[in-house]
This record gives structure tokens, sequence and C-alpha cells, in this order.
């Protein structure tokens, strides 16, 4: 599956990285890096877990 | 879908939660009040807080939302419930506004834009990198009063915790810390007569702001001929739309950490030992894997501290909350207090429950833009601190009743005897 971020809502709050540090990464500018293109589905649940902890909804599944 | 009714023609609730001896009153004498407005009348319309200290004869009242589910849907609908008109209850003058609340009162995109320069400093990452340093400064602390054997908890613990580390964080020196973390109470505790001993309380928030002003001109002076790698430092060399921040603009933003992050861990780590006093069976559990269970339970006290009891936003236009037409310029409050005492939401919310799991208090906000920039600095700090106290002096138990304070937004305890048996 691939994570979506919705830029205009992202606040850079780093709820995502808290769940996943290799997956989220907020950088030294503020802004959200995915650092996988592709997540494994072995770990679908987490990255739902993500999606569901981001305070401003910015962040959705494809695939 | 109900009517608007006109602000001077709107009735208020029978519930009192507006009158002095409401906040005066203990958490579980508030809740009762909760209870039943939760249940009956989720979004009421209620007078102007009172508090005898600060009165605006143009306020005309507010709205409160008491149900975890409302809180979330004001917190998560930013365009229409909007914070650049004020946070709090009252109506503040716009210099106190702009000095003192930073980005908290600030709206899209701006708030944005501010909030990514600071951003960085507090991520889940970056505390990992200096959870040693958290740690370090716990250890310190309880180094200080472990001969003791009786100490006043909020004053020698719950207030140095987070004093330090965010003085850490933000790059300021030793000599002003107790200074500014003395007066940063009065941001919130000026509603608070136990707190101000008769001082008047413009003047009383004009001295405080003036005193941190000169402060923090002098260390953003410092940090323009030096930049380190401290908060400041990445402030003063920050550019929003091509633009330096002004002193003005970073002085207010020094002023919202400083609060935000002294007055709030300091709530928590206070009424995280109290009810590790009160609820002894709890404790017992908790020490039996301290390691393991402490970050859940940090959780739980987090909920049972509440220690930001409300925020404020104001309805940008007519909209429709929970069945009630809001008019534009209404006050709408949201009571943390009561979203996390909610029994739609959680079992027995009355029982302290370390192993509470979800877990999903509004301590920290109910989500949205303005969601609690240090909530991953606070648990790491809970954590340092209740370890190092609970491994350290096993029977630091509080002694008679904590003083609390009477404000209506931070749940403060204002001075809490504890003893211990000391350590030589």
């Amino acid at each position: 599956m691939r994570i979506i971020v919705d830029r205009a809502k992202c606040s850079s709050i780093g709820m995502c990285e808290a769940v996943a540090p290799d997956v989220f990464e907020i950088g030294a500018d503020g802004a959200l890096t995915v650092l996988t293109e592709e997540v494994g589905e072995d770990r679908r649940a987490e990255m739902v877990q993500a999606c569901q902890d981001c305070p401003t909804q910015a962040l959705s599944l494809e695939g | 879908m109900t009517t608007a009714i006109p602000r001077e023609a709107r009735p208020y609730d029978d519930a009192d939660i507006s009158s002095l001896r409401f906040w005066s009153a203990t958490a579980e004498q508030r809740e009762e009040v909760f209870a039943e407005l939760r249940a009956e009348r989720p979004v009421s319309w209620h007078r102007p807080v009172h508090n005898g200290l600060f009165e605006d004869p143009n306020d005309q009242g507010f709205w409160a939302v008491v149900r975890h589910a409302d809180v979330i849907e004001v917190t998560r609908r930013p365009a229409d419930f909007v914070s650049g008109q004020g946070v709090v209850f009252e109506s503040m003058p716009q210099e106190l506004l702009d000095a003192g609340q930073g980005f908290i009162a600030m709206d899209p995109p701006r708030h944005t834009k501010v909030r990514r320069l600071l951003t960085a400093a507090f991520t889940p990452r970056q505390m990992a990198r200096i959870d040693d340093h958290i740690t370090g400064n716990a250890k310190r602390i309880v180094d200080d009063i472990a001969d003791k054997g009786e100490v006043d908890f909020v004053r020698d613990v719950s207030a140095l915790v987070p004093m330090h580390n965010i003085c850490d964080m933000i790059g300021c020196p030793d000599e002003y810390r107790q200074t500014i973390a003395h007066e940063a109470q009065f941001a919130g505790g000026w509603r608070d007569p136990k707190l101000m001993q008769g001082a008047e309380p413009m003047t009383r928030l004009l001295q405080a702001a003036a005193t941190v002003r000169v402060i923090a001109d002098e260390l953003i002076a410092e940090r323009r001929r030096n930049p380190s790698d401290d908060l400041l430092s990445a402030l003063v060399t920050a550019e929003v739309d091509g633009e330096r921040l002004t002193d003005d603009e970073i002085a207010s933003f020094f002023n919202l950490l400083m609060i935000a992050g002294n007055d709030t861990t300091r709530q928590s780590t206070s009424h995280g030992m109290k009810a590790l006093s009160d609820f002894a069976d709890q404790r017992a559990w908790l020490v039996e894997d301290l390691p393991g269970r402490l970050p859940g339970a940090v959780e739980e006290i987090v909920r049972w501290a509440t220690p930001i009891m409300t925020f404020r936003r104001t309805a940008a236009h007519d909209c429709e909350l929970g069945g009630q037409q809001i008019t534009e310029g209404d006050k709408v409050v949201m009571f943390y207090a009561s979203a996390n005492w909610d029994t739609e939401v959680f079992d027995h919310p009355e029982r302290l429950d370390l192993s509470r799991s979800p877990n999903p208090h509004l301590s920290f906000g109910g989500g949205g833009i303005h969601h609690c920039l240090g909530n991953q600095l606070a648990r790491r700090q809970l954590v340092a601190t209740f370890r190092e106290l609970l491994t350290r002096l096993p029977d630091i138990e509080v002694d008679g009743e904590p003083t609390y304070g009477t404000g209506n937004f931070f749940h403060a305890v204002l001075s809490m005897t504890v003893r211990f048996t000391p350590r030589r």
C-alpha cells in the first residue's frame, strides 16, 4: 500500500512518527517526509493506526 | 434545527459553571454538574465567567461543549471555530493576546507556517534524542530532595521538571529560570485569588509580561549575534513567507512556550502523585512492572489530571453544533475535564485505572491543528519523573490535602506536602 499525505492539512504534529518512525519523519524544516514509498501488507494495522492518530486527518492509504 | 436566538435575548442555562464558587469547588463536585449537562444539555449557553477579578461589560456569555465527541468536533472545525480572537473565556485586550498567546491564538494559514518552525524540536524522534537529558533532569531533581524526608512537592518537583526541560530546549540559562517559571504562572493564574494575593489582575499580568519580555529581549539579541542549536536560535533565523520574525513575535512564542511548557506538566505531575497516593492498589500494580506499565499509566495520569480544563474558540460565522444554532461571534468553550469523564467513552471514569486501554483522553486536545505541540515531551517527562520517584523514594506519599487553585483554565495544585523515608 502507499501513504498519501494531504500537504494542505499536515501540520507536522508528528503523531505518525510516534507510531512508525521508520516510515514517517518530520524533518528539521518541519515538513513531513514519507520514508517508504511502498509499505508491506503486514504493516497495515500500524499504518491504519497512523492515519487514525493524525490530528488533522492528513494521511490516507492507497491500495 | 433550532432557530438562532440573538445573544442578548438567549436564556442562560440553569446550571452554574460560571461562578467563582463553581471553580472553587472540587473536581468531583464540578463533575456532578458536567454529568448533568452531558446527559441532558450537551451544548448549552451560560453566563460569562465571574471571578470578581476581571469583568467585561460587553461579554454576553459562552456555549459550553461538554461531551467527548463534541469537543473533538469543535477542535476539528477550525474554519468554523477560530482561535484568533482568543482561546480563554475572558475577552482579553489584543495587546495581551499578541504578547502572551503566540501561535495558539492564531488561525491558518499563518498558524500552519509558524507552527512548522517549532515542530521539528518536538517530534517523537527528537524527543527520543533528548530522553537521556530529560532523565538526567529528573534524577537531579530527585537527588535534591532525597535526604529531606518532607517537601512541598509542587515547589521542589512538579515545577522544576518542566522548567528545566523547556528552558534547556529553548536555550534559557539557569539564572532566569525561576523568575520565568514564577511569572508564567500568572498567565493562567491571574484568575486565582489564592495565587494573586490581592494584586490587581491586569496590572499583575502586564508586570509578568514585562518581566519576561526583558529577559526574552536580552536572549533574542544574544542569539541574533551568536545562534546555536536551541529553539530560540531557530526562531531568530527562521523566515515565514520570506520574512524574518519580528522581536515581538519571537517574544510572544517565547512566552507561549514558557507558559505551555511549565504550567501543564507541573499540574499533571502533582495530580499524578496525588492519585498514586490515593489509589494504593493501582500503585502496587504499577510498580510490579514499572518499565512496562509506566507509559500506559502516564496516559491515565494525564487523563486524570486534565491540566488544562478549558479552551475557547469563537464562531467565525453562523453555524450549527450539537443541534444548537451558533451565531457569528459567539464564544464556544470546550470543557476537557468533562470530556475526559464522558461515560460514552470511558468505563468508570471516576476510577484511576492505570491499565486503561485504549485511553482516548483529550488532555492534549481533541486533534486538529492546535493539538498540543509538547505532547511527546510531556509524556517523556512524566515517565522519567515517576520512574525516578517510585524507584528511589518507594514510600513517597502525599501528606494531608493539597491546596488547589480556583482558576478556570489550569487545573492547578498550588502546594502539596509529600513525606518519604530520607535516603542518605
